[in-house]
C-alpha cells in the first residue's frame, strides 16, 4: 500500500464573470473542473499542460491560496477543510511550502538573504536568534551556497543562485510537501540541470514530496514519479510517469510529446514527423461539449463532440479520458 | 548551392558604460544562404541578440557601438551605409521578429495599421488600396484566417499565437531577403510553438528568405535550422550542420549543453551539469572563455585564446583540445 501524503478529491475552481454596475454573474470560468490526484510520501507528482490548463490554480488550491469551489483536500488522511485556523497554522501550512517560478520577483529586494530564509522560522517557530542563525547557515549549505553569503542581498546573486535561496527558504520549516511552480523555466539551460539535480538530491535526503507544475515534458520526465496531463481544467491522462511516457494514449499527450521531441531535420521516418494540432485551446468560459479536446483532436469522431469520455483504466495506475481508448 | 545573402566577418560590438567596456560580441563570423535557416544558440548574455541588433544597426546608442568587422549584405558592407541608406535597407532587405508579441505590438493601433506602417515606410506605397492588398497578403502568408476582417482587430483581441503571427506578417510584409528571428517561439505554448515553426518553414519555402534564428532551445534548433553556431560569452565556439552538432559535437561546451538538457525519450537519473556560471563580460578571462568551467581544461586554455579550426567542411571549432 502506497504511503499517501496528500490527496485532492474532485477539486473545482470556478471564477465568476460579472457584468454591469450590479456585478451580475453572467458565467463561470472553469479554471479547474473536477480533478483528483494523490501525492505519495517522498515522491513527485507533476501537473503538465499549456497556459490556461489550470495547473497553477490547482497548485494554489493545495497551498490554500485559492478557496475551492468544491472538493476536498486530505493531508495524511485528514480533511484540510475541517482543520481549525490554529490547526492549519501548526499542522498544515508549515508542512506545505512552495518555490515560485521567477526568482527575480519572489524575493523582497530590500531584505538580506539571511532574513529571507529566516522569515518562515521567525513567523512559525519560537527559536532564538542563535538557533535561527545556525539553521540559516545549515540551509544555505544544503542548497550549495556558502554560509557567509547570508549577508548579501538578492540582486548580488545570479538566477540559479537565487533559485537555490528560494529552495532554502521553502525547506526552512522541514516541510513534507513542496509545491514547485515551474522551478527551472526561468533559468538558463546549463543552470537548469544544476537546480534539477539539487531538487532530486534534497528529495532523497529529506524524503520530500513534490508537486511540480511544468509545461516542459522532458523536465517532467526527469523529475516525476507520477504525471497528470491537464487540458482546459481537466486531467486527460494520469499515471506512473514511466507508463505515460512509454505508452502515451491520449491524442493530446501524444501531440505534446511530439512537440517536445528532439528530431533532426533530415530524419524523415514516420515517428519523427511532428503531430501539429490545429487551432488553439478554447476558452474555459465556454468549454466545448463532449470531450474538451475534440475541437483540436486529430482522431476525433462523432461521439467525441457529444459525450464526455469517462476514465478508462489501462494497466496498473494509468488511466485516460478518451473515447478512442474505451472503444478499443 | 544557393547564394550567400549575408556574411558577418569578425564582428565586434561593445557597450561603453561607466563601469567599463562590455564586449558583448567579440569577433563573430558566419554567413547565411538564401532559403536557409541558420541558428545562433546560447544562454542569456552570450551576445546572440546583440549580434542580431548589430546586423540591423539598431543598437541602443550611444552606449552600444560596433567597433569592428564587416556585415556584407548582397555584396555591400552595410556598416559603411549612411543612416538614411540603412533605413531603406531595413524592412525591405532585412527585418526582425522579437521575442514577446505582447510588447512588440502597439496596443492602441489595429494590426492592419501596424503592418501598413511598415509597407508605407519601406516601400513608399501611398495608395491605400494597394497598401491594404499588401497587408492582406502578408496576413495570408502567415495563415491568419479571415485576414480581411482580422486586420481591423487590436492586438488584445488576439491570442498569443495569433499575435506572434501578426509580428511575423509585419516583418515579412516587404518580402525581405534576410529575417532575424529572436526567440520568436519562447513565449508560446508547446503545441502552438510547433504550429508556428511549421508555418515558418512554409513561409520560407514560399519566399526563399534567409533566416537567422536566435534561440536557447536545442529542440527548436533541431526542428528548424540547417546549420547552427553555438555562442558563449561573445564568441562563437562551434559552427556546424545541425545533425553534426547533435551527433558529433566537438567543443566541450557544446557537448555539455547537449548533455545537460533532459530527454523525453529516456529516463535519466542525473543530469550532466556544468558547474559555475558564464564569465562577466567586463572581466573576461585572457584565454578561452569557457576555460574556468571546462572539464578538459589544459594550461594553454587559460593563457591563449584558441584559434578557429575547420576540422571538416562546414564544421569549425575554437578549442585547443580539438587542434
Amino acid at each position: 500500500m502506497a504511503d499517501i501524503l496528500l490527496e485532492g478529491r474532485n477539486l473545482k475552481k470556478y471564477y465568476p464573470v460579472t457584468k454591469g454596475l450590479l456585478q451580475r454573474t453572467i458565467g463561470w470560468v472553469r479554471a479547474v473542473d473536477d480533478i483528483s490526484f494523490t501525492i505519495e510520501r517522498g515522491k513527485t507528482l507533476s501537473l503538465v499542460g499549456e497556459s490556461g490548463a489550470g495547473k497553477t490554480t490547482a497548485a494554489k488550491q493545495i497551498l490554500l491560496l485559492e478557496k475551492l469551489t468544491s472538493g476536498d483536500i486530505f493531508f495524511e488522511g485528514k480533511n484540510v477543510y475541517k482543520f481549525s485556523k490554529a490547526e492549519l497554522k501548526t499542522e498544515y501550512r508549515p508542512r506545505v511550502q512552495s518555490v515560485q517560478q521567477n526568482p527575480w520577483s519572489s524575493m523582497n529586494p530590500r531584505m538580506r538573504v539571511r532574513d529571507i530564509i529566516a522569515e518562515p522560522l521567525v513567523v512559525n517557530t519560537k527559536q532564538t536568534k542563535e538557533q535561527i542563525r545556525s539553521r540559516v547557515a545549515e540551509l544555505l549549505e544544503n542548497v550549495g551556497l556558502a554560509p557567509n553569503q547570508a549577508d548579501y542581498y538578492p540582486h548580488e546573486f545570479s538566477g540559479g543562485q537565487r533559485q537555490r535561496i528560494a529552495v532554502a527558504r521553502a525547506l526552512a520549516l522541514n516541510p513534507s510537501l513542496v509545491v514547485l511552480d515551474e522551478p527551472v523555466s526561468a533559468l538558463d539551460v546549463s543552470i537548469r540541470a544544476q537546480i534539477m539535480n539539487l531538487l532530486k538530491d534534497l528529495q532523497g535526503q529529506y524524503n520530500l514530496s513534490y508537486l511540480v507544475i511544468a509545461h516542459n515534458l522532458a523536465t517532467v520526465r526527469f523529475m516525476s514519479h507520477s504525471v497528470a496531463i491537464m487540458y482546459l481544467g481537466q486531467i486527460v491522462e494520469y499515471g506512473d510517469a514511466e507508463e505515460v511516457f512509454k505508452h502515451p494514449l491520449h491524442p493530446y499527450t501524444r501531440a505534446l510529446m511530439s512537440a517536445s521531441m528532439l528530431t533532426l531535420p533530415e530524419d524523415e521516418s514516420e515517428e519523427a514527423q511532428p503531430i501539429i494540432l490545429s487551432g488553439e485551446m478554447p476558452s474555459p468560459l465556454n468549454p466545448p461539449p463532449g470531450c474538451r479536446f475534440h475541437t483540436r483532436c486529430t482522431e476525433a469522431q462523432d461521439i467525441c463532440s457529444k459525450e464526455i469520455p469517462g476514465e478508462v483504466e489501462i494497466g496498473k495506475r494509468h488511466w485516460v479520458k478518451c473515447h478512442q481508448s474505451s472503444l478499443r | 548551392m544557393s547564394e550567400i545573402v549575408l556574411k558577418v566577418e569578425d564582428l565586434h560590438t561593445s557597450f561603453f558604460t561607466r563601469a567599463g567596456e562590455f564586449k558583448a560580441v567579440d569577433g563573430v563570423s558566419f554567413y547565411v544562404r538564401e532559403g536557409e535557416t541558420f541558428g545562433l544558440v546560447g544562454e542569456s548574455a552570450c551576445g546572440k541578440t546583440v549580434t542580431g541588433l548589430s546586423i540591423l544597426r539598431l543598437l541602443p546608442e550611444p552606449a552600444g557601438k560596433i567597433v569592428g568587422g564587416k556585415i556584407i549584405l548582397d555584396g555591400k558592407n552595410i556598416l559603411e551605409l549612411s543612416k538614411k541608406e540603412m533605413r531603406a535597407y531595413r524592412g525591405s532587405m532585412i527585418s526582425m521578429i522579437l521575442q514577446d508579441p505582447m510588447t512588440s505590438l502597439n496596443p492602441v493601433y489595429t494590426v492592419g495599421d501596424q503592418i501598413a506602417e511598415s509597407v508605407r515606410q519601406h516601400q513608399h506605397i501611398q495608395d491605400s488600396k494597394m497598401v491594404e492588398d499588401q497587408v492582406i497578403s502578408a496576413l495570408r502568408l502567415l495563415r491568419i484566417p479571415a485576414p480581411e476582417q482580422r486586420l481591423h482587430d487590436y492586438p488584445f483581441q488576439m491570442s498569443g499565437g495569433m499575435r506572434q503571427r501578426v509580428v511575423g506578417s509585419i516583418s515579412m510584409s516587404c518580402y525581405p531577403r534576410v529575417l532575424i528571428a529572436d526567440e520568436p517561439t519562447t513565449a508560446l505554448d508547446a503545441t502552438i510553438q510547433a504550429q508556428y515553426l511549421a508555418l515558418f518553414k512554409d513561409v520560407q519555402k514560399k519566399t526563399n528568405v534567409a533566416i537567422i534564428f536566435i534561440t536557447h532551445d536545442f529542440g527548436v534548433v533541431a526542428n528548424i535550422c540547417q546549420r547552427v553556431a553555438v555562442m558563449y560569452a561573445g564568441k562563437i565556439l562551434e559552427t556546424a550542420k545541425t545533425s553534426t552538432i547533435f551527433k558529433a559535437p566537438k567543443h566541450p561546451y557544446t557537448i555539455a549543453l547537449i548533455h545537460s538538457v533532459p530527454r523525453l525519450d529516456r529516463k535519466d537519473d542525473r543530469l550532466y551539469s556544468i558547474e559555475g556560471q558564464p564569465p562577466s563580460l567586463l572581466n573576461l578571462p585572457p584565454g578561452c572563455r569557457f576555460a574556468p568551467r571546462c572539464p578538459d581544461v589544459m594550461d594553454i586554455c587559460r593563457e591563449q585564446q584558441p584559434p578557429e579550426v575547420e576540422i571538416e567542411e562546414g564544421h569549425s571549432v575554437s578549442c585547443w583540445k580539438v587542434k
